[in-house]
């Protein structure tokens, strides 16, 4: 996996429309148009944390700004603003551990198909080598 | 892989993604209809011919690949089966 960042903090801005306290990636690591790999530090501000742990929602929702981000940076690279993306369905999601607090996500998506608008994507998390999460997700894209 | 093989691999693996009957599955049977597609679940199917034949259908072939005989000669003609 890719380990330096392209992108990190509020830099990860400039990929996704949304904004703190619910801001789940702060790194963005690279991109193509097969996939991407971003991040995220849990920390104990976290709005999703509960105890000493990232809740389920938390993790999905990470899962979706990794997506959203993915689909932020072409427009990105073309000096566009982030477009507005929309889960369509999240499928397969298995967790086979929740993450601490001071953990750091990294997670793989890739596309796996792309048909009438929607995009189908496999994301893996983990954290230090070991695998936390697995899902499918489809998501669309707001067209202008 | 012959064409016949692949026929029945395509079909064996849509009837168990979709959870219907291999025997719905005819050559001049709509895809959408028999596999009860909607806009969402459309990915689904070009994921699954993409993961296991290894042949990416684009949006514009879509409108193309209405029928189960134009999806087998679609993957046929990109697998030089």
């Amino acid at each position: 996996m890719n380990r330096i960042p392209l992108l990190e903090g509020e830099e990860v801005y400039k990929l996704i429309p949304q904004r703190n306290p619910i801001v789940m990636v702060d790194t963005f690591f690279c991109a193509d148009e097969g996939g991407a790999e971003t991040g995220l530090h849990v920390q104990s501000g976290n709005i999703f944390c509960q105890g000493d742990v990232l809740s389920e929602p938390g993790l999905i929702e990470h899962v979706a700004q990794s997506a959203a981000a993915f689909a932020g940076y072409l427009p990105y690279t073309k000096g566009e603003t982030p477009k507005l993306g929309f889960i369509g369905e999240v499928k397969k999601f298995k967790i086979t551990r929740l993450p601490k607090i001071g953990e750091f996500l990294h997670t793989r998506l890739k596309v796996l198909g792309e048909a009438a608008g929607v995009t189908l994507i496999a994301a893996e998390t983990i954290s230090e080598y070991e695998l936390l999460a697995t899902c499918q997700m489809k998501i669309f894209i707001k067209e202008d | 892989m012959e064409k016949n093989e692949l026929i029945v691999k395509i079909n064996e693996t849509l009837a168990e993604e979709f959870e219907i009957e291999v025997t719905d599955i005819t050559p001049d049977a709509n895809i959408k209809e028999t596999l009860q597609l909607d806009s969402l679940s459309l990915v689904d199917m070009v994921a699954l011919i993409e993961s296991e034949f290894g042949v990416k259908i684009k949006g514009a072939e879509m409108v193309q690949v209405q029928t189960f005989q134009a999806l087998y000669d679609f993957v046929a003609e990109r697998t030089n089966a």
